[in-house]
């Protein structure tokens, strides 16, 4: 992370001093938890809050802080990860966004019904589907009735305070509840602004204090039972404690932030107003967006209208007696959610204002709710403008109109359609009869023939150029070299990530055939529902029998990680589809962060190089094998290098799919930009990763390994250093001091291919 | 620090960088911000246009500024900018790249074209138009385009301090990349003198480009429910040649033996096929040519082809009519 330090410019607005920087939101926050020296962050990379991680990772790297960064394999395990650390006595951190966090939801109602502090950075972003990275509150929005506190900062700046001030009321000994700080993906997470933040990390320690429990699960003179089994009539106490330190929390972040206010300079209230002492019409509005209402006051207060704005910094609790008292004089307030509450005829804030009103008898305020900037739309000032005139308008009628509409939302020209491109694919076309697989009778085995590259030129492309992934991408290599080998229909679903986002940007797709995507995580299912669906209409006479088609799922590594679960599960089912991982050792897609399949040593966004860290810490996962233990009919492994045997391998998944069951297929994929090589050699690195014995090339089938290329054997045999040398991501590898590191890869590449030499040479194995 | 020349209504000068991931718009945004504020001590901002950020893939950088003691409180992407920057050319004629240039905007454009010729390209309604052959800086200095880039914007900006932002270039670069150091300051010495400079008046020539959010025409009427896009492989409807950076494989069927490999390596389906009949009189595949249009010069078919076939060139060396028909018979036929 870069801090501009050279020339450090320090004030003392409060009693303490501070630096002044230039930061974003990620990168404040990230600050604050290092320089709090939090005790443990458990994580997922997702888009916008991925970078928190990053930049904490990096610092730690170069010995900035201690905090232990843990990367889960997935969201839900995230929040696990945190969890059982918070019954452990440390204080805990963690950053997700959007379905990250809906991922993780069933465990945060557990981490405030069992009492348990710690702070969530909610980087707000759209919720799927369709999938959309940029911001929004509907992930927030999810979180209301969690029980958490929840904290809103509208920049940089309030991302940095209020996740100090959250740690201290969290923890504290009348709230005892998780809190979350909710800032806006991109707008508040990626933008650069000028800030402050403390000199000494000492200054932040004192002001948080050192973390104390209550109980602990690592303190065997104090044995203690967590999360017990606990039905009527004795949830709905626990419940109640959970209210009652909801409500005490009041008056507890009204005391810190008094005390923040006089350490920092910066005063912050729960509901914060703007010109609202004489303002005959607001708009309550949340975060960044805040800001942009503020410009348009200004705007208008100059043409001489009474307008004003009300933003919580706090949401939970709701500041409802605050919100009564700056409404007393207003006579129209719009409510602006930057998520709807479908069929509630308003966003979530607009029924918390609504029915805060409500309790004021006297309070003759018309509320109203407009629905912006769904999906990351901007707003501008032109937008607030557009509302302020709804409220005057209400408010020199007496009357609200429409009560809950959309603001920005097309209409589109109804004459427009899509134009098409391409007529489906015939049967007759995507059947050539180049290839053909036969069981041969004697041996049982399957034979195929007709692996021809150029005669397969005939067979149409199931995707189609245009496509937007980077030059000399390895993905399309791999799949289409694979769908080579595939005769017939062919249905394809495609895990989030690089090969999903660069084919498929509305309103454009480079499908020339049926294409879904679903979740992260639950490819594998969704396509076993599809694949089940199809069968049943067939066996019910709705699709005629003589139909085929043939499912195959693409996966990065990355969905292989948070959807490991998924896809074994289907696999243990053992429908009749074709499940392909395309390997390039990292989450691409969101800027290169480790994942599982990461080899040791390798450097990512989130295995950073440094004095304190050389790389990834653990080994890469071994998915083929973990697929062989399924004991599906057929698991292989192949590279692009490798095309010819690539293609074979497709048309015998092809048969085994038809015929037996499912199919595992791993595929070393290249990553140039993010790995640092040429984008022209691909194809060498393809065969260097199987000639240094790091990706064997074999096949599974019933249980029975074949090893395919033997490097020894064949006089091509290569030393890991050579594959090493040649990617930016691995160069540090190659320094004196890294030979242990690289003995101990070296070691583990070995012994994993001996493995399979082994079972190769005995059928039992 | 100077006032600064011109702002907004909302009392910020305003700067949008055009650009394609890869060429450094990001960095150079970063920079300009932090030199800005942090050496200067104007209050701004600065981020970067959010998608999934691939390399090759359009790419804008947002800055601002201020005075001191003016809050930021916008956070939407410039959409009037007074200083418009496009990194290079194969970029200029995208949809909405001149949006919201005015007659104060300057404009500063990568390109070796004179600046009226510039003007013409670009289809440029007004403003002052600042043209800059920062490849070929970069080229002969071995930087990139972003650092002589800064050097015009700092040297034609009339605020934006050239001492500071090279101090800033020497704080980012000297951290990782020590030694180029001295190549990047060279490089942006050499983009703050060799521009030209010209202001147009709207005389009527091109449309002026206001601003304008509408027009959409995909909405809540027509937009097919549920997100689905029934338009199978329209993405071949698309224009992927601004992702190349500067090389291009060319075919040359003289040596080409249709065996394939070219075919199975290309991530990006560029390659056309024919069924022809061959010299045995049997019906053979035979590979017709090279679709620039989705070509982003990764140099992967010239790495893989044994028959020197597939060769590499630079892209402004060959012909355009090459680069129509997608082939050549003769390597001579390039230039």
């Amino acid at each position: 992370m870069s801090q501009a330090t050279s020339e450090i410019k320090t004030v003392k607005p409060g009693t303490v001093e501070q630096v002044v920087d230039f930061l974003s939101g990620n990168e404040m926050a990230a600050t604050v938890v290092a320089q709090i020296n939090y005790h443990l962050m458990g994580y997922y990379p997702i888009t916008p809050s991925t970078e928190v991680a990053e930049y904490l990772d990096e610092m730690f790297a170069n010995g900035k802080h201690g905090v232990r960064m843990i990367p889960a394999d997935g969201e839900h395990g995230a929040a696990g990860i945190c969890y059982g650390a918070s019954t452990a006595g440390g204080r805990v951190f963690n950053a997700t966004s959007a379905n990250g966090l809906l991922f993780s939801i069933e465990q945060l109602p557990v981490q405030s019904g069992t009492r348990m502090p710690m702070v969530l950075n909610l980087v707000c972003r759209s919720v799927s589907g369709p999938l959309d990275i940029r911001g929004d509150h509907s992930d927030l929005y999810s979180t209301l009735n969690l029980g958490w506190v929840i904290f809103c900062a509208k920049d940089p700046q309030a991302t940095y305070d209020l996740i100090a001030v959250a740690t201290k009321v969290a923890e504290h000994m009348d709230v005892r509840l998780p809190a979350i700080v909710a800032n806006d993906g991109f707008f508040t997470s990626h933008q650069k602004r000028r800030v402050y933040r403390f000199a000494a990390d000492k200054d932040l320690q004192d002001f948080v204090g050192p973390f104390k429990y209550i109980h602990s699960s690592v303190d065997p003179n104090n044995p203690t039972t967590f999360g017990p089994y606990m039905n009527d009539p004795d949830q709905i106490n626990n419940k109640k404690q959970l209210s009652l330190a909801m409500a005490a929390s009041v008056n507890v972040i009204d005391a810190v932030y008094d005390e923040w206010a006089k350490l920092s300079g910066r005063r912050y209230n729960r509901l914060e107003t703007y010109k609202m002492e004489d303002a005959e019409v607001a708009i309550l509005i949340l975060n960044s967006a805040a800001d942009t209402a503020m410009e348009a006051v200004d705007t208008m207060r100059a043409q001489g209208k009474k307008v004003g704005v009300l933003y919580p910094t706090v949401l939970r609790p709701f500041p409802a007696e605050e919100l009564r008292k700056a409404c007393k004089n207003v006579k129209a307030l719009l409510v602006a959610d930057r998520a709807d509450v479908y069929g509630a005829q308003g966003g979530a804030m607009t029924l918390d204002a609504k029915s805060a009103l409500k309790d004021d008898t006297n309070n003759k305020t018309l509320v109203m709710s407009r629905i912006y900037g769904l999906g990351g739309k901007d707003f501008l000032d032109l937008d607030a403008i557009e509302m302020f005139n709804l409220a005057l308008a209400a408010a020199a009628k007496g009357k609200v109109d429409v009560g809950y509409d959309y603001i920005g939302a097309e209409p589109g020209d109804p004459s427009y359609s899509i134009p098409v491109k391409n007529a489906p694919i015939s049967k007759a076309a995507s059947t050539p009869g180049i290839v053909s697989v036969t069981k041969d009778a004697a041996t049982g085995q399957l034979v195929v023939k007709g692996v021809k590259q150029r005669e397969l030129t005939k067979l149409p492309t199931r995707i189609a150029p245009g496509h937007g992934a980077c030059p000399g991408c390895g993905i399309f290599p791999n799949i289409s070299t694979f769908l080579k080998g595939i005769e017939g229909n062919v249905v394809m679903l495609w895990h989030t990530g690089c090969g999903m986002v660069v084919t498929t940007g509305y309103p454009s797709t480079a499908f020339n055939i049926t294409y879904i995507h679903n979740l992260f995580q639950n490819g594998a299912p969704t396509l076993s529902g599809a694949l089940e669906m199809f069968k049943e209409r067939q066996r019910r006479g709705e699709i005629p029998a003589g139909e085929e088609i043939t499912f195959i799922m693409v996966t990065g590594d990355g969905g292989l990680d948070i959807g490991l679960g998924p896809t074994l599960g289907t696999a243990i089912r053992n429908h009749k589809m074709i499940v392909l991982e395309y390997d390039n050792q990292g989450y691409m897609n969101t800027g290169h962060q480790l994942s599982f399949a990461t080899p040791l040593g390798h450097k990512t966004s989130t295995s950073n190089v440094g004095p304190k860290e050389q790389g990834k810490t653990f080994h890469h996962k071994d998915s083929a094998q973990l697929f062989a233990a399924t004991h599906i009919p057929y698991v292989f492994t192949a590279t692009e290098g490798n095309y010819k045997d690539l293609i074979r391998k497709a048309a015998k998944a092809q048969w085994y799919a038809r015929n037996e069951g499912l199919v595992f297929g791993k595929l070393f994929s290249v990553c140039p930009l993010n790995w640092g090589h040429p984008d022209e050699i691909g194809n060498d690195l393809s065969q260097l990763v199987v000639d240094t014995n790091f990706f064997p090339l074999y096949e599974v089938e019933h249980g029975i390994t074949t090893l395919n290329h033997d490097p020894e054997e064949k006089g091509v045999k290569k030393d890991v250093t050579e594959w090493l040398g040649k990617m930016a991501k691995t160069k540090h590898l190659l320094k004196p001091e890294n030979k242990p590191l690289v003995e101990q890869f070296r070691v583990e590449v070995e012994r994993r291919f001996q493995r399979i030499k082994a079972m190769s040479q005995h059928p039992l194995l | 620090m100077h006032k600064l020349p011109i702002t907004n209504k909302l009392g910020f000068y305003e700067i949008r960088m055009a650009s394609i991931g890869g060429f450094g718009a990001n960095v150079a945004g970063k920079m300009l911000a932090e030199a800005g504020v942090l050496k200067q001590g104007y209050n701004g901002s600065n981020f970067s246009s959010y998608g999934s950020e691939k390399k090759g893939s359009p790419v804008s950088a947002f800055v601002r500024f201020c005075a001191p003691d003016v809050n930021v409180r916008v956070n939407a992407p410039v959409t009037e900018p007074h200083m418009l920057v496009i990194f290079l050319e194969a970029i200029a004629k995208m949809p909405g790249m001149l949006s919201g240039v005015t007659e104060e905007t300057i404009v500063i454009f990568n390109t070796h074209k004179d600046v009226d010729a510039a003007r013409d390209y670009l289809g440029l309604a007004c403003g002052t138009l600042v043209v800059v052959d920062a490849m070929k800086i970069a080229v002969e200095e071995k930087t990139r385009v972003n650092t002589a880039l800064l050097g015009t914007m700092a040297a034609v900006s009339g605020f934006l301090s050239q001492d500071a932002l090279k101090e800033m270039m020497r704080e980012t670069f000297g951290k990782k990349y020590p030694q180029t150091v001295p190549a990047n300051i060279k490089t942006f010495e050499r983009g703050a003198s060799e521009y030209v400079s010209k202001k147009f008046a709207n005389d009527g020539k091109y449309r002026p480009t206001p601003f304008s959010r509408s027009g959409q025409k995909l909405g809540y009427l027509n937009q097919p429910i549920g997100g689905v896009i029934v338009a199978a492989g329209n993405s071949m409807f698309k224009d992927l040649s601004a992702s190349r950076s500067g090389y291009v494989p060319v075919l040359n069927r003289s040596k080409c033996t249709s065996c394939g490999e070219c075919d199975i390596t290309c991530p990006d389906y560029c390659f056309e096929w024919k069924e022809e009949v061959g010299k045995k009189g049997k019906p053979e595949m035979v590979l017709q040519k090279i679709h620039y249009q989705y070509c982003k010069g990764c140099l992967r078919c010239v790495e893989i082809c044994k028959f020197e076939a597939l060769t590499t060139h630079v892209e402004y060396e060959v012909k355009q009519s090459v680069i129509d028909s997608g082939y050549v018979n003769d390597i001579k036929e390039i230039a």
